[in-house]
């Protein structure tokens, strides 16, 4: 569950955001001839609710639904205990509560238009539960898939989620940087312990122990032993936006040149080629409402090459010297022929 | 060793039901019934598992760095990078479309995978797996009775945290940073802070403790993928007579519930022993959905498990269940308060796991800065 700060600002989220990105969805809801769009949320696939209404659940699950005309509003499965702290942190026109999120919202639309024409977002990812609530709430909805409609919009930053990826990535980096303690397990807290007290929504730590035996990383669990080269993996999460940093602890001058192939492969984005001579990479971003999904990537068959302006975390294992080292930062694509770039520095020594 | 003794009885529940594959989703909010058969703890995207009749498990995900950790944590399941995880779990089911399939927890597998028009029929196994979550091995209740110890350091750790003018994701902060410090990977968490202008708990906001602040708080850290859970308040500066009274319903409540719990009774009747305390000093109102959500809950691989301890659910205690039993709700006096134990039922009764007094705490604050605990 989320356990980091979900507040909402009008500083760095004012109204016209929300209402620009409406528009932008009301005006291809209208071209594609859907009266109402429909988004679910959870701990897992935030990213499409949070662009639209700032909404991020800690718990449980719900659905956006996004009229032609009028507010959205939010049918959650949490309790309506919880509804002034929903309307604190969001924006929203109001918040129905219902144990079954597919009913509540499919009654809602009928009661608009029985026979509405509903655009669902990544409909073939819904839970199943919930597909059959819509069909027994609204009989004579027409279901259709919007994934292609969203992620037109969704998947290209606009400077306000530019603006949060730097905040989340600024965390990330003074978390890694607070990096200390005599073991691992005391390294990993004073890392969480930086992010979350500078307001990150969730932070997850991953550790590579001894990048020598192995470079992957995972989540420590009791004790373990640390090798003399290491590394430790933030995610960080702010107001929304998702990034991923590394910090690798090794030699400087190794670092240093792996950090310059690192930023050049970066460069080239969204092409592949600046990764060729790495042993691995990874390109995750949010194309809907994962926010950060595989789209490129040595292991990632498929790809889904990120669209000029949308914002990506870049993971590389790179080889100097026969020494392994992992590099991971948060990048923007370049737009209109501009080469992409990191949105901080990711050496810290 | 747990990972494999669940992984037994799985396999002996299956054969006892006749089924060949059985699909077990999970994602980072619900993810009891993935970990049971693959022993992987999920953080990102759609996991899927497919457990076959014969112990071999295969595991999809759709995250790559949940799958890069799934290889190192889970060594003894197939990980498959999935990106398009219900096309591709779905390929790999039309090779067995002939056997008999059944999934848990089938409303959240994707629509997509559930279809009716797939060439192979998805029957619904969450029944099955839930009776093998609720009743644990004796190994299962360990691995709470770790976690159980883990909640009473940590609510000691709460206590030094709390103090006016700190902001409630402040202290969640420190929190969290001494359970990585413990090794401890994951916790369930909210919070509340105020009077009675608070309904109920939620994440951490920017709110700071004010001295005469009822704190309340639910910590649920996990060892081994097995949550306990515990629900104590404290009161910032000394506690009011009102405080102190209100608070005396909650110990009231929480003693008889625990004391209702024994083999053969109904999650509804230790409901009811709690509201009972409640109805008898005229405030019935607050054990009502209004109020409250639940007067307690399973707890395992999940922080929110089977059964709710509810007067409308009629599922039988028996021993090698484990539960908290909290009687949270609102006062109209003071505010929220909650007050919870975890507990395992026993041939007898109940083994209560937290040793945490059951007191309502006291932040003494001393020139406005220092302060100690105590209990009021």
């Amino acid at each position: 569950m989320r356990r980091g700060l979900i507040a909402r600002s009008t500083v760095e989220l004012p109204d016209a955001v929300f209402a620009a990105r409406l528009d932008r969805v009301r005006a291809a809801m209208q071209a594609d001839g859907l009266d109402a769009l429909l988004i679910y949320t959870n701990n897992t696939r935030p990213a499409g609710v949070s662009w639209l209404a700032g909404f991020v659940p800690y718990w449980s699950e719900a659905v956006l639904v996004v009229p032609r005309a009028g507010e959205p509003y939010l049918v959650a499965a949490l309790s309506f205990r919880v509804k002034t702290w929903i309307a604190r942190v969001s924006r929203l026109g109001d918040v129905l509560h219902h144990p079954r999120v597919g009913l509540k919202a499919a009654q809602q639309i009928a009661t608009t238009r029985a026979d509405a024409a509903l655009g669902i977002v990544d409909f073939d990812g819904l839970p199943a539960g919930i597909a059959d609530d819509l069909r027994e709430g609204g009989p004579r909805l027409t279901l259709r898939d919007a994934s292609a409609m969203f992620a037109a919009l969704r998947a290209v930053a606009d400077p306000a989620e530019i603006a949060l990826a730097g905040k989340a990535a600024s965390i990330a980096r003074k978390a890694l940087a607070a990096m200390q303690g005599e073991n691992l397990n005391a390294m990993i807290g004073s890392v969480e312990s930086e992010a979350r007290s500078l307001g990150a929504e969730e932070i997850y730590v991953a550790t590579a122990p001894d990048l020598d035996r192995d470079p992957r990383f995972k989540r420590i669990e009791g004790e373990a032993a640390l090798g003399k080269r290491f590394a430790l993996r933030a995610t960080v999460a702010y107001k929304g936006a998702w990034v991923r940093l590394i910090r690798s602890v090794g030699e400087e001058a190794v670092m240093y040149e792996a950090a310059t192939r690192f930023a050049q492969a970066v460069a080239s984005l969204p092409s592949e080629r600046g990764f060729a001579d790495c042993r691995a990479f990874l390109i995750e971003g949010c194309r809907i409402a994962q926010p950060l999904e595989a789209l490129l990537g040595s292991r990632v068959g498929g790809p889904t090459p990120p669209p000029p302006g949308a914002l990506v975390s870049v993971q590389a294992t790179l080889a100097v010297n026969g020494t392994t080292i992992l590099f991971g930062a948060p990048a923007l694509i370049g737009q209109f022929g501009a080469a992409a770039s990191l949105l901080v520095d990711p050496l810290f020594d | 060793m747990l990972a494999r003794e669940r992984q037994k009885r799985l396999a002996a529940a299956m054969a006892e039901a006749g089924i060949d594959i059985v699909v077990l989703y999970g994602n980072a909010w619900q993810g009891d019934y993935l970990r049971y058969g693959a022993d992987f703890g999920i953080l990102e995207g759609h996991g899927i598992a497919l457990v076959n009749a014969d112990g071999g498990v295969e595991l999809f995900l759709d995250s790559a760095t949940d799958a890069e950790r799934a290889e190192l944590e889970a060594p003894a399941v197939r990980v498959h990078l999935a990106p398009d995880i219900a096309r591709v779990v779905g390929a790999r089911l039309d090779r067995a479309a002939n056997a008999r399939i059944a999934a848990a927890p089938r409303r959240f597998l994707p629509r997509w995978l559930a279809d009716a028009t797939r060439s192979f029929k998805l029957d619904d196994a969450t029944a099955l797996l839930d009776r093998l979550l609720m009743h644990k091995s004796a190994g299962e209740i360990a691995a709470v009775r770790r976690a159980a110890e883990i909640a009473d350091e940590a609510y000691v750790e709460f206590l030094r945290m709390v103090r006016p003018g700190r902001r409630q994701f402040e202290i969640v902060a420190d929190l969290e940073a001494h359970l990585r410090r413990r090794g401890c990977p994951d916790n369930f968490m909210i919070i509340g802070s105020g009077g009675k202008d608070v309904l109920g708990m939620t994440p951490p906001s920017e709110r700071r403790i004010a001295v005469g602040d009822l704190v309340t708080t639910e910590l649920t850290p996990a060892v081994d993928g097995y949550f306990a859970q515990i629900c104590r308040t404290l009161v910032v500066g000394k506690a009011s007579e009102a405080q102190r009274r209100a608070f005396g319903v909650f110990v009231e409540a929480l003693e008889a519930g625990i004391a209702a719990v024994r083999p053969g009774v109904r999650a509804a009747d230790v409901a009811k022993a709690e509201n009972d305390v409640f109805r008898k000093h005229g405030l019935g109102e607050y054990t009502t959905s209004q109020w409250t959500r639940v007067r307690g809950h399973g707890m395992g691989m999940f922080a929110d498990s089977k059964p709710h301890i509810l007067e409308d659910v009629n599922t039988v205690l028996e021993p090698g269940m484990t539960l908290i039993v909290h009687p949270n709700t609102y006062h109209p006096d003071v505010g929220y308060i909650v007050l919870g134990d975890a507990l395992a039922v026993t041939d007898t009764g109940a083994e209560v796991l937290c040793r945490t007094p059951r007191q309502l705490f006291e932040v003494c604050v001393i020139d406005g800065k220092q302060r100690r605990c105590a209990a009021a």
